[in-house]
């Protein structure tokens, strides 16, 4: 885990709830901004995912990582999942939805970045 | 805005969650992942320090991914019943992890009435009730 990157997830994160609200309020369908968005946010995460089990396999230990694990799993399922179901919605709801995994997104994001400063000792 | 854009009829078949439906079972498939997840390490790495909390922590899991499920799927009564469970659950569990903390060593979605999670837990079966009473009264052909 590396705080920029978490910083950077947050933004884009963010940014892609505000994108998903705009959509409904404008009474519009997700479009190919949203995509990317998503797009972006995923790489990021597996970016991160890929540098934290790289860290944990090495020297880096955590107070509890069986949880560590069982967020970062999820974290990387949640764009995916949300752009799917958004896709297929047909009405302006499909930004929301988005909006919901972003969200998700940057809570969850630092809730791992808690868990990984704390350190077995 | 005229009515609810979410229902498609399909003769007799269950319809689909659409429109603000399908948000609603985002929110579900958030807290199936969260709680599901949470209930899983609970389980498998520490399930003695306190069988019933992490139990309990397992039902709510269960009760999400039923209840997402269901609405995703259109199977109104199993909803139905999945999210009374979990609004009797929330409550109970939130009572009880306040008046009793020893039993409830580790936070779980329903702890303190979903503290944890910004109160969504103890909000979203209020909001998943009124939907599905809603959808119910949508005349349907």
């Amino acid at each position: 885990m590396i705080v920029p990157l978490v910083v950077a997830v947050t933004v884009v994160a963010g940014l892609l709830a505000l994108a998903g609200v705009a959509s409904t309020l404008a009474h519009r369908r997700i479009g190919l901004l949203h995509l990317w968005g998503a797009a972006l946010l995923e790489l990021l995460l597996l970016v991160q995912a890929g540098i934290a089990v790289v860290l944990l396999l090495g020297e880096e230990r955590l107070a509890d990582t069986p949880t560590f694990l069982g967020y970062l799993a999820g974290i990387v399922l949640l764009p995916i999942a949300g752009a799917l179901w958004a896709r297929t919605e047909p009405s302006r709801w499909a930004g929301t939805v988005l909006a919901v995994a972003a969200g998700a997104v940057g809570v969850m994001v630092w809730r791992l970045q808690e868990l990984w400063e704390a350190t077995g000792g | 805005m005229a009515e609810t854009t979410g229902d498609r009829p399909a003769g007799g078949q269950p319809a689909a969650a659409g429109g603000p439906g399908r948000v609603l079972v985002a929110v579900y498939g958030v807290f199936a992942l969260a709680a599901g997840a949470r209930a899983a390490v609970q389980l498998s790495t520490r399930f003695a320090e306190a069988p019933v909390a992490y139990l309990l922590s397992a039902l709510a899991a269960a009760v999400y991914v039923v209840a997402t499920v269901a609405l995703a799927r259109g199977g109104r009564r199993v909803a139905l019943v999945a999210i009374t469970v979990e609004l009797v659950g929330v409550l109970v569990v939130g009572t009880l992890s306040l008046v009793d903390r020893a039993a409830f060593p580790d936070e779980t979605v329903w702890s303190g009435y979903g503290r944890g999670y910004l109160f969504i837990p103890l909000v979203l079966p209020v909001v998943g009730l009124l939907y599905l009473r809603r959808a119910t009264r949508t005349p349907s052909p």
